[in-house]
Order: structure tokens, then C-alpha cells, then sequence
């Protein structure tokens, strides 16, 4: 119970934070509804193929871009005070929890975007629902991490995108794989066992960074 | 005397030469590479021109012995056999009025024996039409093939397609298994970095990281150069030849990240945790995803696997010293590395 006080006041926080200064989210929102335009832009038309792997790359790009400040606050001598008094799972666990809201926030709003420019493939709202939260989870586990591992770092941002995408590439496919039977592109009768690979690969990286992150986090 | 503690380096690179001796010298066994047509009618007396691999028709002479055979045992021997050389062999054969099975095409199995070149087998080898069953009663000289000799010779077995490039599961195989060794142990010492903070491990760590990418490439070059005698291409775009280039990158961008970092002791704390997570994502990478996808490489979508029905015991002979000398061999080349990182490290140290 001690822990999901830590956790849940650490998402408070999280809340807190990115609500006093919204120059950050206000900007992702602003990255997503420009790529959006430009996108329709140029596509004009979106076959549904094309809309499937078109969505997740957006929605890697805008995590990315959403992710790479996760730690950049935490430095200096508030990472001292944190450390004389929080567990860093909880620390870790409230990041990954808030960035998985965050992306899935984003998501629906890509998705909303998609609808409102075009119009909308997605054929069983009930599983694509459920990967949207699987992907984010799967995407804000290896993007919290990874930019945990770079913020010390000058150049995060470049070198996040370099560490994460050859990293994702699993998840990735997976999702891409399963949407497509979400619009209906693919009759397969193996989407429950997708389904599983892809929980197992979230709580697989989930549990290996949370195993490493007291490691990375004592500066 | 050579000290106790060098023995596995030499027998690795013992094995290695053993591996190459033999792997590339010991010949493969004769087998049929084309039949010319390849296919026939019922009742007319084929004509066909046989030609093998590694076959001494000439010199086999009398003891030569051919047969059609369907899949329900049946078959028939050579009417007339006629070597034109030691690889080409005219063959004539008098097909039944009435074939022994119900379908209208009927796919047969050409078997040639000889004393001198044993038994080669070539499935599928002629396809026969039969466009309505005769009602006369006809004799078939059924025979069943047997009394198959044994010439006794050292050979690997003969693959239509894969030919003489069966010898690269000798090279490519191993050098995959040897550097999933060396990013297991760049991972074990990555753990004891993170446990006792001691730098050791951490060159360790890079210098398995380092050899594990050298034979991850060799690897890569050697499948490269088999599909192009086989699929036809060196890149296919085939989900296994993807996911090893993943898995290269994401270890390439380990040393991304370590040139990134000024403090050493971040440095190596940063990159040890890296590489545990990478590693743990090569898992679904290279074991998981190829499963779920159709690929042309040994071992998935009906293609020949690399199990106990593709090796023979001649192979194993061979493969099995490949890939242990392999392995140790990327063992020693790692240890050198870690010489050499250690001795860089001290000159900066010293400087």
C-alpha cells in the first residue's frame, strides 16, 4: 500500500508539473496536429495499408519527441533530494504510467485527427482500442527507460532515436500486425496469440528496466 | 609445453583448421541434377536424358541400375541404359498403359544405383499424364527396388539447389552461434559491472560486444553470399536477413552511446544497462518475430530445417567441432580486444 502512495503521489507530481508549464505539452500537441496536416497534405487519399503503418510511425515519432524530456528536469541537486528520499521503482513506475497516459492521450488524438481529415478504417474499435494501450505502454516502457540511460548526455535527443528505434522494432511490428486485422486488412486466426507476444515483449522490457533502473539512476 | 591455461585457444583454432580442411575438401556424395524431359505419357516408351553430380557412369559399367517409383511402391527398371560420359546417361523406359495411381498426373521418383557412385535419388523427378485408363489387362514388370550398394566413401549428402553450398553450414551457423555466446558473456560481464562497479568488467563487456558484431557481420556475409546461390539474390528483404540487421544496429548503437559519455564510471554504468536491455529485446527479435512471418531461410515455411533429418553423421562430424572452435576462437580474438582496451586505457590514464 506504501508503494502505490509513493507512486501515486510521484504521478501527482508528474501532473503537476507538466500542467505549470505547458509550453511542453502544448508543443507536442502543436507537433501532432502540424504532422497530421502535412501528412494529408501531401497523401491527399490514404489507402487503409498505408493508414495502418502511417499511424504507428507517426505515433513513434511524436513519442520520441514526447519521451526525451522525461529526465531532463530531474539533474542537479533535486536528483539528490529525490534520492535521500524515494524508492527509484516508484520513481520509474510513475514515469512509465505517465508517459503510457500521455501517449495513449496522444494516440486518440491522432486517431481523432485521422477521422476528422479523412475518414476512418478501423473496423473493431474493441481491439484497436486495446492495442492503442498495449503500443503505448510497450512505446513509454522502452522510450522512459532509454531516455533515462541518455540524459545525462549533450545530444539526447539524436541519441535517443538512435538507441530506440532498432529497439522497437519488435513492438512495432507486432502492433502493426495486429492493427492491420483491426481494419480488417488480414483474416487471421492467430490474433490472440499475437496479442499475448506483444503483452509478453511490454512486461519482458518492463520488468528488465525496472530490474536496471536503481543502477542508471544513483548519479 | 603449451601452458595449461592456453589449451582451449589452440584446440579453437585447431578445430577451425580441421573445420576447413575437411568442411571444404571432403566431397559431396553423387546425385541426379536434372532430368531432361521431365515429363511423359502412360504407355509410351520414354526416352530421357539423366544428369548427375559427382557420377561416374562410365566407370560404373554393368553395375549400373535405374528405376521410376511411384509413391505406393511400385516400380519399374530401365528398359535400355546408355552413359554418354561419367555425368550424362540416356535412359529409356516403358511407361504402363495403365498407371498405378488414380490421379490424371502422377509425379515419380527417379533411382539410380551403382556400385561405384552408391544410390541417388531424385524426387519428383518426371511427371507422367494418363488421360483414361486402357480396360486390356496388360503384364507391368513390377520390380521393387533393393540390394542398394555401398561404396563406402566419406561424403556429404547431395540437396538439389544447395549443391556445393551446403559445406556454409560449416561458417554461417556457427559464427551465429558463437556470437550469441559472445553477447551472452558481453551481458554477464555488463551484470557483474553493475553488481561490484568493477572497470574491468566493463572493458570485458565491450571488447564481447566488439567480436560478437565481427561475427555477427561474417555471418551476415556468409548467409549473403549462399542466398545468392540459392534464393537468387544476396538481399531478399526476408524477415530473418531484417531482424540480424536490426539486432546489428541496435548493437551498433551501443557504441554510439559509449562515445557520448566524458565521465568514464557513467559511461560504463549507462552502456552496461543498454546492453543488458538490448539484449533482452534480441529475444522476440531474432527468436520470436521470424517465427510469425513466412521467410525463405532453412527452418521456417517448409523449407529444410537445420535438425536432425539435414545433418547426417558426416555433417555432424563437422559441424559440431565448427562450433566450438568458433566459439572459442571468438573467445581468444575477445580477450585480445580486452588486452588492447586495457593497455589504451592505461596510456589515457597515464597522459
Amino acid at each position: 500500500m506504501k508503494d502505490l502512495h509513493f507512486i501515486l503521489l510521484l504521478l501527482r507530481k508528474e501532473f503537476l508539473l507538466e500542467f505549470r508549464t505547458r509550453s511542453a505539452i502544448s508543443g507536442i500537441f502543436l507537433y501532432v496536429i502540424s504532422t497530421l496536416f502535412v501528412v494529408y497534405e501531401t497523401f491527399v487519399k490514404i489507402q487503409p495499408n498505408v493508414w495502418n503503418t502511417l499511424f504507428w510511425i507517426i505515433l513513434l515519432f511524436v513519442a520520441v519527441n514526447a519521451m526525451v524530456k522525461s529526465f531532463v528536469q530531474e539533474k542537479g541537486n533535486r536528483v539528490l533530494y529525490y534520492y535521500s528520499l524515494l524508492n527509484p521503482s516508484h520513481v520509474l513506475i510513475a514515469k512509465i504510467v505517465y508517459n503510457t497516459l500521455l501517449l495513449l492521450v496522444l494516440s486518440l488524438l491522432i486517431w481523432g485527427l485521422f477521422i476528422f481529415f479523412g475518414d476512418n478504417p478501423v473496423k473493431d474499435l474493441g481491439l484497436f482500442l486495446l492495442i492503442l494501450l498495449l503500443g503505448s505502454f510497450g512505446f513509454s516502457v522502452t522510450f522512459t527507460f532509454l531516455a533515462s540511460l541518455v540524459a545525462a548526455s549533450n545530444q539526447s535527443s539524436t541519441l535517443l532515436a538512435v538507441l530506440s528505434f532498432p529497439l522497437i522494432i519488435p513492438i512495432i511490428l507486432m502492433l502493426v500486425k495486429i492493427s492491420a486485422h483491426a481494419l480488417r486488412l488480414i483474416q487471421d486466426t492467430a490474433v490472440s496469440g499475437d496479442l499475448a507476444i506483444l503483452v509478453a515483449i511490454d512486461l519482458l522490457l518492463c520488468g528488465v528496466a525496472l530490474l536496471l533502473f536503481p543502477f542508471i539512476w544513483r548519479d | 609445453m603449451i601452458e595449461k591455461g592456453k589449451i582451449w585457444k589452440f584446440s579453437g583454432v585447431i578445430l577451425i583448421v580441421y573445420v576447413i580442411i575437411a568442411g571444404l575438401l571432403i566431397p559431396l556424395k553423387s546425385g541426379i541434377e536434372s532430368v531432361e524431359p521431365s515429363y511423359g505419357n502412360a504407355g509410351e516408351t520414354l526416352k530421357i536424358q539423366v544428369t548427375g553430380y559427382n557420377t561416374h557412369f562410365k566407370e560404373a559399367g554393368n553395375s549400373l541400375r535405374a528405376w521410376l517409383k511411384w509413391d505406393n511402391g511400385k516400380a519399374i527398371a530401365a528398359a535400355e541404359m546408355v552413359a554418354l560420359d561419367e555425368r550424362r546417361m540416356n535412359l529409356t523406359f516403358s511407361i504402363p498403359n495403365n498407371l498405378p495411381e488414380n490421379t490424371e498426373v502422377q509425379a515419380v521418383t527417379l533411382l539410380i544405383d551403382s556400385e561405384t557412385d552408391g544410390t541417388s535419388v531424385l524426387p519428383s523427378a518426371i511427371f507422367l499424364t494418363q488421360t483414361e485408363k486402357v480396360l486390356a489387362t496388360e503384364e507391368v514388370p513390377w520390380v521393387k527396388p533393393e540390394n542398394f550398394s555401398n561404396n563406402g566413401q566419406i561424403t556429404f549428402p547431395f540437396r538439389n539447389i544447395l549443391g556445393e553450398t551446403i559445406r556454409n553450414t560449416y561458417f554461417h551457423v556457427p559464427l551465429w552461434f558463437g556470437m550469441m555466446f559472445l553477447f551472452l558473456f558481453a551481458v554477464i560481464h555488463s551484470i557483474k559491472y553493475l553488481r561490484k562497479g568493477d572497470a574491468e568488467s566493463d572493458l570485458k563487456a565491450e571488447a564481447y560486444t566488439q567480436t560478437g558484431i565481427f561475427y555477427g557481420l561474417l555471418g551476415l556475409i556468409t548467409g549473403a553470399l549462399w542466398a545468392k546461390n540459392t534464393w537468387g539474390a544476396y538481399w531478399s528483404w526476408d524477415i530473418k536477413q531484417n531482424m540480424t540487421v536490426v539486432a546489428l544496429l541496435i548493437y551498433a548503437a551501443y557504441f554510439i552511446l559509449r562515445a557520448s559519455f566524458e565521465d568514464p564510471e557513467k559511461r560504463a554504468r549507462v552502456c552496461a544497462a543498454y546492453g543488458i536491455f538490448a539484449f533482452s529485446t534480441l529475444i522476440p527479435l531474432l527468436y520470436v518475430i521470424p517465427r510469425l512471418t513466412d521467410s525463405l531461410h532453412p527452418g521456417s515455411g517448409g523449407n529444410p530445417a537445420f535438425g536432425s533429418q539435414d545433418l547426417d553423421n558426416t555433417m555432424r562430424m563437422v559441424f559440431y567441432p565448427a562450433v566450438i572452435g568458433f566459439t572459442l576462437f571468438g573467445f581468444w580474438l575477445s580477450s585480445l580486444q580486452f588486452r588492447y582496451l586495457r593497455l589504451q586505457k592505461l596510456r589515457e590514464d597515464v597522459d
